[in-house]
Parts: structure tokens; C-alpha cells; sequence
């Protein structure tokens, strides 16, 4: 088994969990803590057809923007757990790209995202960190 | 076109300056089982991240792309950077926090170990 960090082997040489991360605990519909956010405003995280799923929505005006569902990745705490608690996916929209990586703590779900801009237009590639509820 | 209000231009945009990531970092947690360190250099255009992986592995060298906080661009505040070893992917995902460094690293197996993909965070001080 190739490792690049501790982190990376199985403790104590045990059972792996069969390398499927459930994302139930993160399952539903997230809001942004802060309801004035330029950034994304709202975030459905939910399996389809066994697959995990991301549907966000960014601030808009009058109504937010609706960026549509891709294919998400979920993440656990470690190796050897079988419990959700981070995910990430991308959204290309063309003239830019997002990449969006979130992990859950104590009932809050941290939001960072990665934004590049792909349309010539000269904005600067931009990072932002929200915070959710459900 | 935008894709939320953030997107907006703010003027005149000026490249990243990427000064604000440079030199090396240091885990605070000594005992960490995730990153040991990472360095980061300027080569001509490139920025460039080199990591340590608890508690001594060289993972080598890749590029990171700086970002700022707005789409004004100057100083950088961020950056993402991936290693694609045959068995694993590992996206680095960092931003600044004053002189703080908070490292994220997600990691997908692509072998037939059965291990879990994970999350794992650190934070890092500038020697």
C-alpha cells in the first residue's frame, strides 16, 4: 500500500472501510450565514441514483442564479472512516471555472471557493470562504 | 458574465502578487500525520510548491495557482495546487489568514486499497 504521509496508512495495519465515503451527515439544503453574501447564497447537497450531487445557487439580483447540479466528492475524516464530512466539486460555467470544497463543523459547513475566470475579460482569479446552515 | 455578485469587476484589475505566500511553513503541530512543511518559490513566471509529508517524504515539486480576495486582483491570499501520484490524488487547497497558513489537502484513492477518501487540515507558520 503506497503512502506519502502517516496519514495516508491504515492504523495499526486494520481493515479498510471498503473505500466508499457516505455523505449522509452532510445531506440537505444549506443557507449562507450571512444574508447580504456576494458570493453563493445557498447550496443542495443530496444522492441521485447513488450518485452525490451539488446544486448551488450564487447571489443575484433580484433572485439568486441558479449554477445547476454537478457531480460532487465526499471526504471523511480519515483512511479509515466511512462517514462524510468534507466534499468537493467544479462548476464550469464557460467563461469561468469554481471550484468549491466545503467541510462540516459542529452543524456549520465551511465554504471555500477557488474562482478563474476563462473569458479573456481581465478579472483576477478570486478566492472566497462563506459559511452555512441548514 | 457572472455567476454571482462577487464576479463583478472592481475596477482595474492588477496581477497577483503571489510575495505573500513565498518562503517556507512550518506545521505548528509537530505531531501531525498529514504535511510536515511546504516551500514556495518564485521560477520566472511560475510559482512553484514543494511539500513534506509527515513525517519526511518528499512529494516533490508542482505549480500553485495564487488567488486574491477579489476580482481586483494584487495581493494574494490563497492558492490551490494538486500532486497526481499513481495511487492517490491530493488537492492542496490553502489561504491566508494574516501570517497564518490554513493548508486543506483532499485526497482521492484511485488503487484498490479501500481506503477512504479524506480531508485533512493544518496550519502553517513562516520560518
Amino acid at each position: 500500500m503506497r503512502y506519502v504521509r502517516a496519514e495516508d496508512r491504515l492504523p495499526n495495519g486494520g481493515a479498510s472501510p471498503g473505500g466508499r465515503v457516505d455523505p449522509s451527515p452532510m445531506l440537505g439544503t444549506w443557507f449562507a450565514t450571512d444574508k447580504q453574501s456576494a458570493g453563493v447564497v445557498k447550496m443542495e447537497l443530496s444522492e441521485r441514483d447513488g450518485a452525490f450531487v451539488l446544486r448551488a445557487f450564487g447571489a443575484g439580483s433580484p433572485d439568486p442564479i441558479d449554477w445547476g447540479e454537478v457531480p460532487a466528492i465526499a471526504y471523511a475524516k480519515s483512511v479509515d472512516s466511512g462517514e462524510g464530512m468534507a466534499v468537493s466539486a467544479v462548476f464550469d460555467f464557460g467563461f469561468e471555472e469554481s471550484l468549491l470544497a466545503a467541510y462540516s463543523k459542529g452543524g456549520i459547513l465551511v465554504l471555500d471557493t477557488f474562482n478563474t475566470f476563462k473569458d479573456g475579460s481581465g478579472r483576477s482569479a478570486y478566492f472566497s470562504r462563506e459559511f452555512f446552515h441548514r | 458574465m457572472i455567476a454571482r455578485l462577487s464576479d463583478r469587476p472592481s475596477g482595474n484589475a492588477t496581477p497577483i502578487d503571489p510575495a505573500t505566500l513565498l518562503g517556507d511553513w512550518i506545521n505548528y503541530d509537530t505531531s501531525s500525520r498529514n504535511i510536515a512543511a511546504l516551500t514556495i518559490t518564485r521560477r520566472g513566471d511560475a510559482v512553484i510548491l514543494r511539500i513534506t509529508g509527515a513525517p519526511d517524504v518528499d512529494w516533490g515539486e508542482t505549480t500553485l495557482d495564487p488567488f486574491s480576495l477579489t476580482t481586483a486582483g494584487g495581493e494574494a491570499a490563497a492558492f490551490r495546487a494538486a500532486y497526481d501520484f499513481d495511487f492517490a490524488r491530493i488537492a492542496i487547497l490553502a489561504y491566508l489568514n494574516k501570517r497564518l497558513l490554513v493548508v486543506d489537502a483532499y485526497t482521492t484513492f484511485h488503487d484498490d486499497s479501500g481506503r477512504s477518501n479524506y480531508f485533512a487540515r493544518d496550519h502553517f507558520w513562516a520560518r
